[in-house]
């Protein structure tokens, strides 16, 4: 890990757009994150540009034409209720996949907050490795489970309880490459200057903690989607007013014999979804450091 | 060596008076308790009131939270509303159930995750890497309660080759133990066995460019031998390692399996807990989950510590 | 026995007749199995939480611990009380002495012979941590005159006394007297029914045996609802939980279970396709649904006939039963003595432009109607869909909170709780009759959560005439008024009556569909 860093360290700035497109060029030239990208890109533009495609509502009724398989009218068949699957899909995909950036989000702000924290200071380093210690301790689907009863369903308990889940296991990350490169003469020349510590964090160990941050939160996107789906299975995840794809799996299973469409489409938008993120992150390891571990569960 | 192993424990002191206190606090978040469960939604207020009384529901938090350590530092985790045995009892009950299946799995998701790890390092970059990675990677991309019940549609209701749940212990008869635990230790290996194909490969990769490998290669050993004598056993450290990791995903894993496959393991137990709020047996069952998993962390440490004496430098930071 | 007394109690007449013919056991006619062996097996739908009957109202532990357990006096198959362990009881002119004759020859599981001392121990011990102990609120003692006999001593007559007493939500069953002194679920599994405990293991299934000493009651030829002349013709029976209904269909369909309970409504028309599956359904429940009167808007009368006005519940019992059910918004079977069509005008009304002129009456300024459901169960969560559309189109601001089960319930038992309506099913309520039918609505059980739980005086008044009235006749019009002002007043909105199918193996023969799995008279036929 460190031999890797070190170079990128001392690498010289090209020009950025020349920069940009050879790093594209050498992330595109591996499979994983050339298919990943594919997978999980088609999954974002179906999610932005579906509403366009269908002017009928998730949630409209129509007791009438319950559980018709799949026709024109109805692309993707008809649920229990006679709502449009094509349409629950689609606006599915947005609360997934918003859940989903929402626990990115607060861990690559926690994580990488508590993670450099941890990693720069030593002091504080105890305490909060002790509190993520104790906190990875549980099985993650039983801690994600028990937050979510105790705040009661919702999809802002999902996002938190899977934020507790997965911060730590950020912060972790974060920290084991921060203190390799607090460690790096660049940083030892920084301060021995005189620079403040918060510019040291944001202008040299951050930026040079970066890969192993991207990888690990793409992997996060990847276990949220799927454990997501595993709340509502529990009852506990999003309210199924707008349906998450957990819950129009979680809704269709007594139906799985008769209304196979009712689980099929949506199990296979999230194993989509997760295999193009975990390829993503597989990908960009593989470009970004080899031999990089990743914390995961 | 004993003084690492020492202070390894030692360390664990603070994390599981955490792990306590989450446990704790997190049960008297929730909302509703086990008298609405019990009663259902046709019990009177005051049928509730008196399951309440029955269960020692009523006391105020104060109290609630000193008995719980109370309890807790004579080794005493209390009684399971809904059981009516102690938390222990029923965790030790559960264990080699969930214990059995999860070693079955493993051995699966090991085979499994080897496997396709070495084919992908070997062919690194090849076609070959990608289908085995693919492969692989499909297996922790699916939702684990579908993929569950597809395996009951295919396996049992189409081939009939296994029943559709149920358990029988290995003791009463090994074949029927087979028969019942073959399917959800698929559904589960799959959960993880990408995992450790991830792990596999990126380590025999790191194998594979060392220098004694060139050595070997160069030797005009073939190359089974190289793979086989010389990769292969430094590949194995690594899995150690993630061993605990490996069995909290199982834990996580088997709490929506075991539902499916109506097995009554620690997933269905800390699932159900849940669900029917029964406070003790989650807090025990919370506890005593975490601090195994943590003991079971500090084992491998320590033996990882002993086999590669390298870590002791690593290990300080 | 004193006649007059015993008939205020029954509709059937035909039961009637089976009460007094009590004591004068006839051989003839009676069961008998046409196989006997095998070991049954039972699917049902949720988990058994315990097998301690005395101390829980749930469905799924009455499924099992009623074929071991007995109770005095039990419900038939069309509910009616009939003697069980009692072959027959007499009461006072007074009506405060009610003498119950005992079953003769009766063991216990464990081989103890059961006497009216056991009896007495397992009455203390429901009275002190019973799940409806209110029900012996009317007993002032109990005494044992002999071995064989059991007399309960009330404090004030109570027309509705054997109702009461012969409850099945948590009924009173007999265990000896060593294990009555034990507490909440510490009791060994030790009854006098036909089938007796082998193991219990919680998530997976339990296993009962037959019992070879049992000594069926003479009262009828052969067995109804809980009570009747039993006979285990399977040498075992496994009840195995399978919740996920998926798992549990599979199971039924490859052969691994015999009967398995609670079959999706879509699942029928396969199932009943397949060779060696057949099908019964019966009536389950009826699912409605209450307001909280502590909270705006539902605070306000009009508001309420608002929403009563503006529902289309045969909607709504459709999409909560997947199109199993049956149109009815009385508070009782059209088969059972208490029913009465009074206020049903306000049943099913589906004009929209009558709750808009409501609406406008109230002054209703578009606060949010919250609806209460739990994803969980589908009677709750799709019942909650559709009739917030049809709110939204009468002119109603609807927001649907959706909670897990246990949160949904403990918030609807709030009366400051952020609900406006709640939504359940009433399964024993409406099945056991008169007054416990109605008891949701009046003083101290208001479902409805009125402020200080101070229900409508009127409603009241009516109750206790629905309790304590001395004749049949002026109960059931009692009754007639208080589902009137009910449904009047927007206590409670009723949907529907849903259907519930259970699916058996064609080999299991004399299965009949009850509330509750009973197991007794069916066999396996080889």
């Amino acid at each position: 890990m460190q031999s890797h860093i070190e170079i990128d360290a001392v690498e010289d700035e090209p020009t950025g757009l020349a920069r940009f497109y050879a790093t594209a060029r050498r992330f595109m030239r591996n499979r994983s994150f050339a298919i990943g990208a594919v997978l999980f890109g088609s999954v974002v533009l179906v999610t932005f540009l579906g509403p366009l495609l269908t002017d009928v509502s998730p949630n409209a009724l129509s007791m009438r034409n319950r559980f018709q398989p799949p026709s024109f009218d109805n692309l993707l068949g008809t649920d229990n209720l006679g709502r449009d699957m094509f349409a629950r899909v689609i606006y599915g995909a947005q609360l997934s996949l918003m859940i989903g950036t929402s626990v990115v989000i607060l861990n690559a702000i926690f994580g990488v907050m508590l993670g450099a924290l941890a990693g720069f200071y030593a002091r504080l380093d105890n305490i909060l490795m002790r509190i993520a210690d104790a906190l990875m301790a549980f099985p993650a689907v039983l801690l994600a489970i028990g937050i979510a009863a105790a705040l009661g369903p919702s999809s802002m308990t999902a996002i938190i309880a899977l934020s507790v889940v997965y911060v730590p296991r950020t912060a972790r990350v974060v920290r084991s490459s921060v203190l390799v490169v607090k460690e790096l003469d660049f940083v030892m020349a920084a301060r021995a200057s005189g620079a403040t510590d918060f510019r040291i964090i944001m202008k040299h160990v951050l930026p040079n903690s970066m890969a192993p941050m991207i990888v690990q939160l793409s992997f996060v996107f990847a276990y949220s989607v799927l454990s997501e789906a595993v709340l509502s299975f529990m009852g506990l995840g999003a309210p199924p007013t707008v349906p998450s794809w957990g819950i129009l799996i979680s809704e269709g299973r007594a139906y799985m014999r008769e209304a196979a469409w009712l689980t099929v489409v949506p199990g296979v938008a999230i194993a989509i979804t997760a295999l193009g993120l975990n390829l993503l992150g597989d990908g960009l390891r593989d470009v970004l450091d080899p031999r990089m571990k990743v914390e995961e569960g | 060596m004993i003084g690492y192993t020492v202070s390894r424990l030692l360390q664990a002191i603070p994390i599981l008076f955490l792990v306590s206190l989450f446990a704790f606090g997190m049960i008297y978040l929730i909302p509703g308790d086990a008298a609405t469960v019990i009663g259902g939604p046709e019990a009177s207020a005051a049928d509730l009131e008196e399951i309440r009384q029955n269960m020692g529901l009523n006391e105020p938090f104060y109290l609630q939270i000193t008995s719980f350590y109370t309890n807790l530092f004579q080794g005493d985790l209390g009684k399971s509303l809904m059981l009516g045995t102690p938390v222990l009892d029923a965790i030790i009950d559960r264990t080699p159930i969930t214990l059995g299946i999860s070693i079955y799995s493993l051995s699966i998701t090991i085979i499994f995750g080897l496997v396709t790890g070495i084919i992908a390092a070997l062919n690194h970059n090849k076609l070959l890497d990608q289908i085995a990675t693919l492969f692989a990677l499909i297996g922790i991309s699916l939702p684990n309660f579908w993929l569950a019940l597809i395996l009951i549609v295919l396996f049992s209701v189409h081939l009939g080759w296994f029943p559709t749940g149920g358990y029988v212990a290995f003791s009463e008869s090994p074949i029927g133990w087979l028969k019942t635990t073959t399917m959800p230790a698929v559904a589960l290996a799959l959960l993880q066995a990408g995992l450790l194909t991830r792990i596999t490969r990126s380590t025999m990769l790191e194998v594979l460019s060392q220098d004694y490998i060139r050595t070997a290669r160069a030797k005009g050993l073939s190359e089974w031998v190289v793979v086989g004598q010389h990769a292969l056993a430094n590949v194995m450290m690594p899995v150690v390692t993630v061993l605990g990791l490996i069995l909290s995903v199982l834990l996580s894993g088997s709490i929506v399996i075991e539902v499916i496959y109506n097995i009554p393991g620690l997933g269905s137990l800390m699932g159900n807990a849940i669900l029917s709020r029964d406070f003790p047996l989650v807090q025990g069952g919370l506890i005593s989950i975490a601090a195994s998993l943590l003991f079971l962390n500090i084992v491998v440490d320590v033996l990882y510590f002993w086999l590669d004496p390298r870590i002791r430098i690593k290990s300080r930071d | 026995m004193k006649q007059p007394n015993a008939r205020l109690i029954l509709r059937s007449s035909i039961a009637a007749g089976l009460i007094f013919a009590a004591g004068s056991a006839s051989a003839e006619g009676q069961f008998e199995c046409p196989v006997v062996g095998g070991e049954l097996i039972v699917a049902v739908e949720s988990g058994i939480p315990t097998l301690d009957q005395q101390t829980t109202s749930a469905g799924a532990t009455r499924n099992v611990a009623m074929n071991i357990f007995e109770a005095l006096i039990t419900r038939d198959a069309d509910m009616n009380p009939v003697p069980d362990l009692a072959t027959s009881f007499d009461v006072s002119d007074d009506g405060l002495r009610y003498t119950f004759h005992l079953r003769e020859g009766v063991t216990f599981h464990n081989g103890k012979p059961m006497t009216s001392a056991d009896v007495a121990a397992s009455f203390d011990r429901y009275r002190e941590i019973g799940g409806n102990r209110s029900n012996l609120d009317a007993v002032e003692k109990w005494e044992m005159p002999d071995d064989n006999t059991f007399v309960l001593v009330l404090k004030h007559p109570q027309a509705t006394f054997i109702e009461n007493l012969s409850t099945y939500t948590v009924p009173i069953v007999i265990m000896p007297s060593e294990e009555a002194a034990k507490g909440v679920g510490e009791i060994d599994i030790i009854g006098t029914g036909p089938f007796k405990y082998v193991e219990f293991v919680p998530d997976s299934h339990v296993l009962l045996e037959r019992f070879d000493d049992y000594v069926p009651t003479a009262v009828m030829e052969t067995n109804s609802g809980f009570g009747g002349y039993k006979q285990a013709c399977v040498d075992s029976v496994r009840f195995r939980m399978i919740t996920e209904t998926g798992a549990r269909m599979a199971a039924l369909e490859t052969g691994e279970v015999h009967i398995a309970t609670a079959v999706p409504a879509i699942s029928k028309k396969r199932l009943a396709a397949l060779d060696g599956v057949e099908l019964a359904s019966r009536l389950q429940g009826l699912s409605m649904g209450y307001p909280n009167f502590s909270n705006a808007p539902t605070d306000n009368l009009k508001v309420r006939q608002a929403m009563a006005a503006a529902i289309n519940a045969e909607e709504i019992a459709d999409a909560a039963s997947d199109g199993e059910f049956q149109l009815q918004g009385a508070f009782q079977y059209p088969s059972q003595a208490y029913y009465s069509e009074a206020g049903l005008d306000m049943y099913n009304q589906n004009n929209p432009e009558k709750a808009r002129a409501l609406l406008k009456e109230a002054g209703y300024n578009n606060e949010p109607v919250i609806l209460l459901a739990t994803q969980q169960f589908q009677w709750s969560y799709n019942a909650a869909l559709v009739m917030s559309e049809q709110l939204k189109a009468a002119g109603f601001n609807v927001e649907l909170s959706v909670l897990d089960w246990p949160t949904a319930l403990a918030t609807s038992r709030d009366a400051d709780g952020a609900w406006n309506f709640f939504f359940t099913v009433w399964t024993s309520t409406v099945q056991q009759g008169g007054p416990i039918a109605l008891r949701g609505f009046a003083d101290p059980n208001n479902v409805f959560t009125p402020p200080n739980n101070k229900g409508p005086a009127e409603m009241n008044e009516i109750f206790d005439r629905v309790e304590n009235s001395a004749t049949l006749e002026e109960r059931v019009a009692a009754f007639g008024e208080g589902q009137k002002y009910a449904l009047e007043n927007v206590l409670g909105i009723p949907f529907g009556v849903l259907k519930s199918t259970e699916g058996l193996r064609s080999e299991v023969k004399g299965f009949k569909s009850f509330t509750n799995v009973q197991v007794s008279n069916i066999w396996i036929e080889q």
